[in-house]
């Protein structure tokens, strides 16, 4: 059995001191794909700001590559986070600087010192997610899709062993959502670890993959009828 | 449509950076007013402190010799600043230039007594130290009397230590408002900046990778402000100087350079902690907490 990349044993999600998500128990391996799925409000982001650290393990176990939550220590949050690629549903791109200077600035601030090399890894994920022309422009003179998918080569920057996606395609409409799911698709194909969060169930229908439903503070997995 | 966008996200910008250059402007003029005031209100009290004379009247029957050794008896007191010697003549001569009648000549005699007139430093200057000096001073036996205009030394001690007292309160107040100006103006600027700070953390940057910038710029305006503020309190100074010379406000090379580089100095401690604690608190929040 290879080891897991992240697990959550016996977990108790709290927002505000309120009971969101109960008795969590799920793992995921190196190189699979999950759907998180379930109505606004049931708490996908919140199991998911678990994993990023954003939001604090309190009662029950868990680790994601290789921190261990319960324990996880304010000075770690940073060092998790670079094995973790996350894409948003805003995209959240550095709005007052150039594409380029976006990836650079993610390079810069987890350590990277080579120019070149920084420069032909910012080509690199550029590339693979289609827009190797485009580092110039600035986040707003670019499509929804496109920040997206700079978002998504920014995740790849530092070669992550887990990526999470919450919402990935929620602000885009679905043509385009297939388009960022098709790139998904392909990291994943590459190798990659993903967990996404959607509500969207004809991303699903159209690539199947192993799925987890939250409902009613409960997380389970979902069987699909083939 | 972006290009007009872009010019707009650039006027605010510069717009920002301007009420910040201008606060960090106005808190380090006030500081060096201040710095200035302080710095020169030691020098304006000696200056009149320094007026202040203590007036011996001698015994009539001095030979030169004795007048000389006391002369040399007065002139090493650590407290002498300035000797003058008036003898009979002079003082029948003043005093009849200031009734403007020559008494000497329905009296016959001149009643009138030399004296010296001793200038004391102003260190010396204070009701305590002047009675401790006067006594001393009638101890020797050519000495008749020793005078001082004591409500006046009272009235100058008194006032001068209340001005101090005041000058340091509202130095104090004035410095702390200031402050708090200014790290509301950084704090609003850094303010606008918070999603992407949050947005930085999320990717892995470390808190202090993420500071040092906002660190670095706000150090840069604060050091652009003490540049304006410099500018302005010289230019002052020089106006002043022109009109009361008496003050000698540009004399004092070394109190200048003390004021520019305290006025530089708090640019850099000020603009650099209150960018550091603005930072600190936008790091701390969760994503959550941002949109308040
Ligand atoms: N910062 C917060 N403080 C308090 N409650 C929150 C916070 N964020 C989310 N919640 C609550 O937690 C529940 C789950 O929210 P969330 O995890 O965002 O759901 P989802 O991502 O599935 O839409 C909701 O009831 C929401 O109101
Ligand atoms: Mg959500």
């Amino acid at each position: 059995m290879s080891q897991p990349v992240l697990y959550l044993k016996n977990a108790n999600i709290f927002q505000d001191n309120i009971l969101i998500l109960k008795n969590l128990d799920f793992e995921i391996n190196k190189g699979e794909f999950f759907y998180l799925i379930g109505k606004t409000g049931s708490g996908k982001s919140s199991l998911l700001k678990i994993l990023y650290g954003d939001l604090p393990l309190i009662d029950g176990v868990g680790e994601v590559v290789e921190y261990d939550l319960p324990s996880l220590k304010e000075k770690q949050i940073p060092f998790l986070r670079r094995k973790i690629g996350i894409v948003f549903q805003d995209f959240k791109l550095l709005n007052d600087r150039s594409i380029n200077d976006n990836l650079l600035f993610v390079l810069k601030a987890t350590g990277w010192k080579d120019k070149d090399k920084m420069h032909s890894k910012i080509n690199e994920v550029l590339t693979k997610v289609g827009l190797q022309d485009k580092g110039y422009k600035m986040p707003f003179q670019l499509s929804g899709g496109e920040q997206q998918r700079i978002a998504i080569a920014r995740a790849l920057l530092n070669d992550p062993e887990l990526i999470i996606a919450d919402e990935p395609t929620g602000n885009l409409d679905p043509k385009t959502s297939m388009e960022v799911m098709e790139l998904l698709n392909q990291i994943h194909k590459s190798g990659k670890t993903i967990l996404m969060a959607t509500h969207d169930y004809s991303l699903i229908l159209k690539y199947p993959q192993r799925t987890f439903k939250v409902e009613n503070g409960e997380v389970f997995e979902v069987v699909h009828q083939q | 449509m972006s290009k007009s966008f872009e010019k707009y996200q650039k006027r605010r910008l510069q717009a920002s950076y301007l009420s910040v250059v201008l606060s960090i402007t106005m808190v380090l003029l006030m500081v060096g007013f201040l710095g200035l005031t302080v710095l020169k209100y030691r020098n304006l009290s000696g200056y009149f402190k320094e007026k202040v004379s203590i007036t011996l009247y001698l015994k009539n029957n001095m030979s030169d010799k004795q007048q000389t050794e006391l002369k040399k008896f007065l002139a090493d007191k650590d407290y002498t600043n300035k000797i003058r010697f008036v003898s009979k003549k002079q003082a029948a001569e003043e005093f009849s230039k200031d009734i403007g009648e020559d008494f000497l000549s329905f009296l016959g005699d001149n009643p009138l007594k030399s004296y010296y007139e001793i200038r004391l430093k102003a260190d010396f200057v204070n009701p305590a130290q002047l009675v401790y000096i006067k006594k001393e001073l009638e101890k020797n036996d050519f000495i008749e009397e020793a005078a001082y205009d004591a409500p006046l030394v009272d009235l100058l001690t008194k006032n001068i230590k209340t001005i101090g007292f005041w000058l340091i309160v509202g130095a104090s107040v004035l410095a702390f408002i200031s402050v708090l100006l200014l790290n509301s103006s950084i704090r609003l600027s850094i303010y606008s900046k918070r999603f992407t700070i949050k947005t930085m953390q999320m990717v892995g940057a470390t808190k202090s990778f993420i500071r040092k910038p906002f660190i670095l710029g706000s150090v840069r305006l604060g050091l652009a402000g003490a540049f304006f503020a410099s500018a302005i309190l010289l230019g002052i100074c020089y106006k002043i100087n022109h009109k009361l010379p008496a003050l000698a406000l540009l004399e004092d090379v070394k109190v200048l350079a003390l004021v520019v580089g305290g006025i530089f100095a708090s640019a850099i401690i000020i603009t650099a902690a209150s960018a550091f604690m603005a930072t600190q608190r936008f790091l701390r929040l969760k994503t959550d907490q941002l949109y308040f």
